[in-house]
Formats: C-alpha cells, structure tokens, sequence
C-alpha cells in the first residue's frame, strides 16, 4: 500500500516538473508610453489582445503599463528614468538624447534588420533618420503643416486654389474682402493665420522661396544658418506684406492652437494649416460641430510655386523628435522586438489602426464600415508606410495631404547638437522669433535687416554656422 | 485625545536631575499623541524640504542614470554664469520679482482691511467668495482670459479705450507692459485668497483694543491706523520675509502662459530658462545648479529681511 502510494506520488511528482514548462508565466514586459494608461479600459483592452495575438504566433508576454501622466510627459518620465526605473520599452517626447549619451537606449538599427515587418513598415524619413540617430523609432508620417479652407467658401469664392505665391496673395485678398462668413461687413476675414509663429507657414513657403534646408550656401560657398540668408529675408517681406494688408494675422504671436482654431471655426480667418491628415479631419469634424446647420468639408490647398522653387520644407531627418525606444537594460529585448515587429504587421496594424471590431468598426462579409468611435481612436504604436486599412476613413483632404507628404518628401541637412550649444541655440532662435514679429507687425522695417543678421550672430550664431561648417563639410 | 491629561497639576516635571535621553523617553511616553499629529507634517518636510538639500549635490556632478555620478565641480555653474542671455534672464527675474514685491505684496493686506471694514454679513460672504474664486483657476485658463481681453484687435480692454479715442495696444506683444500684465494677473488670482491669512490675524486681535480706542475717542479709521495695522504687523513681517525667500521664484507657471516670441527677451525668467534648457533636454544637473543658485540667494534675502524686520519692528520669523 505505502509502496504503491510513493510510486504514485513519485509519478505525479515527474508529470508535474515535465509540465511546469507548459505552465511557464509570460515574459514581462514593461512599456511606458504617453496617453496609454492602466486606468484606461480601451488601453487595458488592446494591450490585452495584443497579448493574445502574440501568443497565438507563440510569444508568450504580460506587457504591463507603467502608467504616467501624459501632461508633463516629458519630464515625468525623465524624472523617472533618473530614479533608476527604466521600462524594457519606453516612448519619449524629448529628452532622449541624454539617455542615449549614457548608453540606457539600444541601437535599433540591428534589431531593425532582424524584424522584417518593422524594416518593411519604415516611411523614408524613419530609415534616414535611424541612420543619425539610431535609438528612437516613430513610424508615422512626417509632420507637415498644410492649409485647408471651407470647401463652401472656396466655392463661393469662386476661383481656383492658388498654385504660385502670387496667387496664394490674390487668393488671401479674395477672402478678406468678400463677406464669407455673412457678418454684413467685408474685410474683418484674415486670409490666414498660425498659432505661435511662422512655422506653419514656412511648411508650404520655405521652398517657394528658396530656403532648401536649414543650412544653405552663402555667397562665399559657406554653409550658414538659412535663418540669416537672403531667401529667408525675401520670404519675411512677403509674410510682412501679408500682415500689412491686413492679409495675415498679425496676432499669431498669441495665438495659442485653440484660438487659432476658434478664428477658423467662427469665420475670422480663412485659411488655417493642419500638421497631419488626422489633425485635418479633427478640424473637419470640429468645423461641424460649429455650424450643424450646413455639411462643411474642407478642401486643401496646393504647394505654391515660387521664385525658388516648390515643395513642402525640408524634413529634418537628423532624429526622431519622439518615438519608442529599447532600454539596454531590458533582460528582455528580444521579446521588445518581437512585440515591435508584430505591431508593424498587417495584423498588428488591423487591432492597432482600426480600433475595436464593433466598436470602431463593424464588418459585414468583406466589408468594413468604420462607426463614429473611429474619430476618437488613435494607433498606440505605428502607422506603418505599407499598410493599407480595409477601408479608407479619412476625408479627400487628408488623404491629398499624405500624399503631398510623400510627394514632396526631401531630407533637410539639419543635424544633431552637442549639449554645449543648447544655449546658443536658445538664444539665437529667441532673437530671431523676435525680429520676424517685429518684421511682420511692423514694429522693424525690413532695412533693419542687417541689425538682425549682427543680434543674431552676436546671440551665437557665429558659434552655430562655425560648427555647421565643421559637420557639414566633413 | 483623552489620554493626555493638559492640567497644570496633572504634568510631572521631567527636568532637573534626570538624563537626557531618558528625559527625551519620558517626555515621549507623556506627549505621544501630540508627536503622532506632528510626524505627518515632519515627515513631509523632511522628504520633500530636507533630502532634497542632500540631494542638491547633483548640481557639482554629471548625472547617470546608472550610477556612479561623475564629479564635475562648478562646471555647471560655469555654463549657467557664462550663457549669453543669462544675465538678462537674471535681470527680468529680478525686475519682475520686484514689482511683484512692491504692487502684489501689499493689496491682500489691503483686501483684508477692506473686507474687515464691511458690516453686511451676506455681502461681505459674498465679495470673500468672489474674491477667493480666481485662486481656483489655473494659469492656462487665467493667460487665456487675459490675452483675449488684452487683444488689440477685439479684446474688452482696447476696445473700451478704443471708445475714449486711443490708439490700441498690444499689451502682450510689448515687453514692458507684459510685465505689468505679470504683476496685475498675479493679484486678480492671489489677491483674495492671501488675505485670508490678514483677515485671520485681524480676527485675532483683542477687542478690547477697539473698545478702548472707541472710549477714547477714535473713528473707525484711527482704530484701523492705530490698532488693526500694529495687530497685523507680525503677520506682514512674516510673510514678507517668507515672500523674500522666493524672490527668484517669479512662478514659472504663470510666466509660460504669458510668454511668446516678441516678449520673451523682458518675461523670460530663471525658472523659463531652465526649463527649456535644462529639464526639457534632460540636463538636471544644470537645472539643480540654477536650482541651488536661487535657493542660496532666497537663503540671503530671508536672514537679510529677517534681521532688518528683527531691528525696524522687533518681528521676525524667529
């Protein structure tokens, strides 16, 4: 009896150790990233069924959020970082360079060639971007300012969307002086106007102009900042003939994002750039909400022609601004990459793209019909170059200007900075922010232009085009 | 509380020849529910006030986030000393400080006095609601408020000046009068609820002060010359010298809603700078030196107030 007790408990003692394995708990993986929270059930939801997809192709993970609060992301997670608590995945917005400098963030570039869905989902900036700096990786488009206006003004207008500077001029005069927005009293419309600074503007008139990247040759065959040259001058006269005519806001050095929207919405100014094709729909759908009465689309506007030449402002591929990085601290980097691939996969890209089945989308045989949750949805991880969703959710607008983007795509010459020259970066971009405002409002005429170029270069811009030349010209 | 008996009879003396530590024992075992009150306070400031001093030494290293730090000396200093626009960062911190001091300081002091003065129960609960409720608001929506009131194209202010014939103005694209600007936000939003504390030491004054000041003769504005302002006076002498410690701590949060392209070069302040370019690039040994800058000059202004409050008024924080 004892005898065959022990064999039995033996027996069942062996089965269980051979079975541990089959029992063994998933890698842990931890994954710090903006808006994407433990408290969120539809963050907790896709996290979970990436989970499951991952271990149907037999990658067996417990990815847990480490949960930040996404304002003052930033520096939150470097406050963390510098705790000591370093995530196997982490997603920066700035502040990544002093971590790569200390050898926390893993080269990407190899664990790339090994993931043929993440290598295949890279748009050209990434690629080129990854080959300057190789520790974070953001597969979305490149952000470009482009202008939109309402589709019923411009048909009331009545003339065709400008394609050269010139017309961009006569088409800005057009809207400020016809009543668009029915008010009884013609000319209080902008033609346009930013939030911030000129930005949004360089994004459609840098090249026009002239200005092919942020370091250009003077005269003499030097490399300088394109901020000084005699393009960006050409171009700060045109903007400051705009605001004189009463054709650009001059206010936009206190605009903030949600005025210069309110201006769009309530019909204070014509014109207005979106940074992406999502912001553009956001604008759409905003535009809807403010006038219910009419189905207002909005229309984009081509990338003028000019005296310099034509595109969108030359992509700065030096590095990601932001992205997902691997901590070369992580015991589990291998699993990282595999998770990183997979969410560059069609499938991955299905759960992460398209949202929930029933709630974002629903699905009828081969067909796919997006729901009204789809506006609110966001990709978590990428928006990977190859993938094409199974139906198109996004407005002709938004669609033209991601072409746009790839049509015009070219690589700026800009380049990353030691730590040293942060200030002088600082400083010289302060004083020519001031100046362009002085410039545009009038404040400056533009023969105080040389008494820019000498602050500017006092500010240590002499310092900046020195050691641009020492990058640039190898 | 129960336990502690407060009677004068009821406390034995732990004193004279009994040793310190079991002095300290005793002492303890007799007051422990007052110690337990005590620790969360304690224990906040030593985590939040203390070890922080400690850890100010990472403005002498090179951070790392795996450790060791690498020692550096004063080279951060250096870099914060020689930056082109530091002095002129100084310089505003300073100026608007300053003005802060001078035309923020005393008009809760004034608030309270006013609000002191008015009879009407309902009506004086009122104003201290209405007064209280800008405190509540936060600086993005405060910066919003007044820019849009400011604008020189539509905003409330223009407008009304407008009317009279003026000329407008762009108050936050000229640097000098965003400094004003600066000064006034700061009072709409602390100006009542720093009274509090005034309203709070002129409630504690006796009022047999004012009883006798009335039998002699004094009108109510005497009484408040004579008895309500000396009541209030250690109040004002703490805070202000208080106030002194945080002289360049001019509110980042408030600067960088107000801040932009054309008046950054007079509101731009240490705690901005900083900012951009010490924590927003990860350089947090840069953003301690600042740090531990400002902290040894607010140390200066705090004794330097306190032994000029200590010989003008006989008040001082200790």
């Amino acid at each position: 009896m004892l005898k065959s007790l022990l064999l039995t408990t033996t027996a069942l003692a062996l089965s269980l150790s051979l079975a541990v394995p089959a029992f063994a708990d998933p890698t842990v993986i931890r994954l710090v990233s903006k808006d994407l929270l433990s408290t969120n059930p539809p963050d907790v939801a896709h996290i979970e069924r990436i989970e499951a997809a991952l271990k149907a192709q037999g990658t067996d993970l417990d990815i847990q959020i480490v949960d930040l609060p996404s304002s003052g992301y930033a520096d939150a997670l470097g406050v963390m970082l510098l705790s000591g608590d370093i995530p196997d995945l982490i997603y920066f917005q700035g502040g990544d360079t002093k971590m790569a400098d200390q050898g926390i963030l893993e080269d990407l570039n190899p664990w790339i060639e090994k993931s043929p869905n993440l290598k295949a989902a890279l748009w050209p900036h990434n690629t080129e971007r990854l080959k300057n700096y190789p520790y974070l990786l953001y597969v979305y488009p490149p952000r470009a300012p482009q202008p939109v206006i309402r589709k019923d003004w411009l048909d009331k207008l009545g003339i065709a969307p400008p394609q050269t500077v010139d017309e961009y001029e006569a088409f800005f005069k057009a809207i400020h002086d016809a009543d668009l927005d029915g008010d009884g009293t013609p000319g209080n419309t902008f033609g346009v106007t930013t939030a911030d600074n000129t930005n949004e503007l360089d994004s459609i008139f840098n090249q026009a102009f002239g200005i092919t990247g942020t370091w250009m040759k003077d005269a003499g065959g030097e490399w300088v900042s394109s901020r000084i040259t005699d393009q960006e001058k050409a171009k700060i006269t045109w903007y400051a003939k705009l605001a004189a005519e009463g054709l650009y806001d001059k206010e936009y050095v206190t605009s903030k994002f949600d005025v210069k929207e309110d201006k769009f919405y309530t019909g204070k100014a014509g014109v207005i750039f979106g940074s992406s094709a999502e912001v553009i729909d956001i604008y759409g759908g905003k535009m809807r909400q403010a006038h219910p009465e009419t189905p207002i689309e909005l229309a984009l506007l081509p990338i003028p022609k000019g005296p310099g030449g034509q595109g969108l402002a030359a992509t700065d591929v030096s590095k990601e601004s932001r992205g997902f990085a691997i901590a070369t601290t992580s015991q589990h980097k291998e699993e990282v990459a595999k998770l990183l691939d997979f969410m560059a996969s069609p499938e991955g890209q299905m759960l992460d793209r398209m949202g929930f089945e029933g709630e974002e989308y629903t699905k009828s045989g081969d067909t796919y019909t997006v729901t009204d949750k789809m506006s609110t949805w966001y990709a978590r991880f990428f928006a990977a170059a190859n993938f094409v969703p199974p139906v198109e959710w996004k407005s002709a607008a938004a669609q033209e200007s991601l072409k746009n983007i790839t049509t015009w795509f070219k690589p700026d010459n800009a380049f990353v900075w030691p730590a040293d020259y942060a200030a002088d970066l600082d400083a010289t971009e302060n004083v020519y922010r001031a100046w362009v405002y002085k410039f545009i409002s009038g404040e400056a005429s533009m023969d105080q232009w040389d008494a820019f170029v000498a602050e500017w270069k006092a500010a240590g811009g002499d310092r900046l085009n020195e050691y641009a030349r020492t990058k640039l010209n190898g | 509380m129960s336990s502690v008996d407060e009677s004068a009879t009821a406390i034995p003396s732990v004193s004279g020849n009994v040793p310190m530590p079991r002095r300290i024992v005793l002492g303890f075992r007799r007051w422990w529910p007052y110690y337990v009150m005590l620790a969360p306070g304690l224990i906040f400031f030593v985590v939040w006030h203390y070890f922080p001093i400690w850890q100010a030494k990472m403005a002498f290293e090179q951070v790392r986030i795996i450790p060791p730090n690498i020692w550096v000396g004063l080279k951060h200093f250096q870099t914060l000393f020689t930056s082109p626009v530091f002095y002129q960062v100084l310089a505003n911190t300073l100026i608007i400080s300053t003005l802060k001091i001078l035309f923020v300081f005393p008009v809760p002091i004034l608030v309270a006095l006013l609000l002191n003065e008015i009879r009407g129960g309902r009506f004086r609960k009122f104003v201290q609601s209405a007064i209280y409720l800008p405190h509540f608001l936060s600086w993005v929506v405060i910066a919003g408020i007044f820019i849009s009131i400011l604008s020189p194209s539509d905003g409330a202010v223009n407008q009304i000046t407008g009317f009279f014939g003026a000329k407008p103005i762009g108050y936050m694209t000229d640097g000098n009068a965003s400094r004003w600007v600066l000064v006034f936000s700061e009072i709409w939003r602390s100006a009542g609820w720093d009274s509090l504390l005034y309203l709070a030491a002129i409630i504690g004054i006796d009022q047999q002060l004012y009883d006798a000041a009335e039998i002699d003769g004094a009108n109510r504005w005497q009484k408040v010359l004579h008895v309500t302002i000396p009541g209030m006076v250690p109040t004002i002498a703490t805070l202000f010298i208080l106030n002194m410690g945080m002289f360049l701590s001019a509110d980042l949060n408030q600067v960088i809603n107000f801040i932009n392209d054309v008046n950054r070069g007079q509101i731009d302040i240490l705690d901005t700078y900083v900012y951009r370019i010490g924590l927003r690039t990860g350089e947090y040994s840069l953003a301690t030196a600042a740090g531990l800058f400002k902290a040894v000059i607010g140390m200066v202004m705090i004794l330097a107030a306190h032994f000029v409050s200590k010989r003008l008024t006989g008040k001082g924080v200790w």
